[in-house]
């Protein structure tokens, strides 16, 4: 049986995994609603074209719906554990498309301005408003560090293809993402103290 | 694998967490990081900074279309295996996103007779003669998705906003089947989604119709990996139903099966 809607709003994400793997559109409704503009975002951030980042967002999503949500608490959040499904997915695209290379910057005035002059609810301005918080923190990094994160994560380049395509040790760039990451994490810590 | 070389491993849990250990590392580190405290300490750690770099995307709004695909997969799923609400209305719910995927996306246009009907009139029909839908309007750009629903048919007309070029989605056979129609000029290509793995003596093909009589597009294609299939159709001129079929390899000259997607063009 399904729940309403309006029931499946006041649930948690934790709350709602197990009624989407009970196959209930209205709970997996609200679940996308929730996610699924930072699931676009990151995708397009990623595969760098609309229409790639919708097929994306679609497939992750759908594969939740479809594997009953294996959702597993001891891994995380909802949220993240759904982000590093479009993430993967994002990457299998990237690395499918021959001699398309991924975006290398933080800098996404160009993506800003395509974006439709349509209100954002007030969840989504605090989203926002933390989204330009962590921003802050990634761009605050050293260059090099950045950098590595960047190829990694958005690139999903190995740290040997980072090394050589940097012309840098392997030992360097293992460096470079610990220190980007520990720096990261104790920006966060301070920004929770 | 113990603490004992945790400074060994220590230097990797970034690229690891990063994704950019080769699987074979990568499932080595996991492997050590069972029996190493300060290994899984060290993810634990770090795991907000890694969950940080999504999070500081800039954001997009995403097209409402895509909204709907999805709504529109998840409720053609759940008639498909007729769970929850029930299978009629389930149906009622996909066919509602469909709906709302055209108010969103383009004008839609006549109202549609009901689904089931719609769809036995083309399996009576199939190639054996008109379908009494009309012919092609206009050259603008359209697109059109619909989601397949064994069985039945889901559709009604849309159409650009300049109202030069309209498509009604007649019958759908696949269940989960996703058919997106662009059309561009006399040209037009045909992205499916969802497909089912083919046997390897079978392959896709496109028809058309006009003036009643169906006809092949001379294009054979099969689904990737993902499920994914897409086909170019040079000649949209005057042309009323696309639809495809799963066919002998090398092709067929008429349709032996049922489409797994039909699409009308008005």
């Amino acid at each position: 049986m399904t729940v309403r809607r309006e029931k499946a709003e006041r649930l948690a994400d934790e709350e709602l995994m197990p009624l989407i793997g009970a196959k209930d559109p209205e709970a997996f409704e609200v679940f996308y609603d929730r996610h699924g503009g930072v699931a676009y975002s990151l995708a397009y951030r990623i595969v760098g074209e609309k229409a790639a980042a919708e097929d994306v967002t679609q497939e992750a999503f759908i594969s939740i719906w479809r594997s009953g949500a294996r959702f597993d608490r001891a891994r995380g959040s909802v949220r993240s554990w759904t982000l590093s499904i479009v993430r993967n997915r994002a990457i299998d695209a990237l690395r499918s498309r021959a001699g398309k290379a991924p975006k290398l910057t933080f800098d996404d005035d160009a993506v800003l301005e395509q974006r439709p002059s349509e209100e954002f609810t007030d969840d989504e301005a605090m989203r926002r408003e933390t989204a330009t918080e962590l921003r802050d923190a990634l761009g605050g990094l050293p260059g090099e560090q950045s950098k590595v994160i960047e190829l990694a994560y958005f690139g999903g380049f190995s740290q040997s293809e980072i090394s050589r395509m940097l012309g840098v040790p392997l030992g360097t760039v293992k460096g470079r993402m610990r220190l980007g990451l520990e720096k990261i994490r104790g920006e966060l810590a301070e920004g929770l103290a | 694998m113990t603490e004992s070389n945790h400074e060994r491993w220590s230097e990797d849990v970034a690229a690891y967490m990063l994704g950019a250990l080769e699987p074979e590392q990568a499932a080595e580190l996991e492997r050590h990081a069972e029996g190493c405290e300060r290994c899984r300490e060290q993810i634990r750690w770090l795991t907000p900074a890694l969950n940080a770099l999504p999070e500081g995307v800039e954001r997009l709004e995403p097209p409402r279309e895509l909204r709907s695909r999805v709504m529109a997969e998840v409720r053609a799923d759940t008639a498909a295996e007729g769970v929850g609400e029930g299978r009629e209305g389930a149906d009622e719910r996909a066919a509602n996103d469909l709906d709302r995927l055209r108010r969103e996306g383009v004008r839609a246009r006549d109202s549609r007779p009901g689904l089931a009907g719609r769809a036995s009139a083309w399996m009576r029909n199939l190639g054996s003669g008109p379908m009494g839908l009309r012919p092609v309007a206009g050259v603008a750009v359209a697109v059109l998705v619909v989601a397949a629903v064994a069985g039945f048919a889901i559709g009604g007309g849309i159409g650009s906003d300049e109202g030069a070029q309209t498509s009604t989605v007649v019958a759908g056979k696949a269940p989960g089947v996703t058919a997106k129609m662009i059309s561009e000029g006399d040209s037009g290509t045909l992205h499916l989604a969802n497909v089912k793995q083919l046997p390897s003596d079978r392959v896709l093909e496109a028809w058309v119709q006009r003036d009643g009589e169906v006809e092949p597009v001379q294009a054979l294609f099969v689904p990737d990996r993902e499920g994914r299939a897409s086909t170019e159709l040079p000649d949209m001129d005057g042309v009323e139903v696309v639809m495809v079929t799963t066919e002998p390899e090398g092709g067929s000259k008429s349709p032996t099966s049922d489409p797994i997607v039909t699409i009308s063009i008005q």
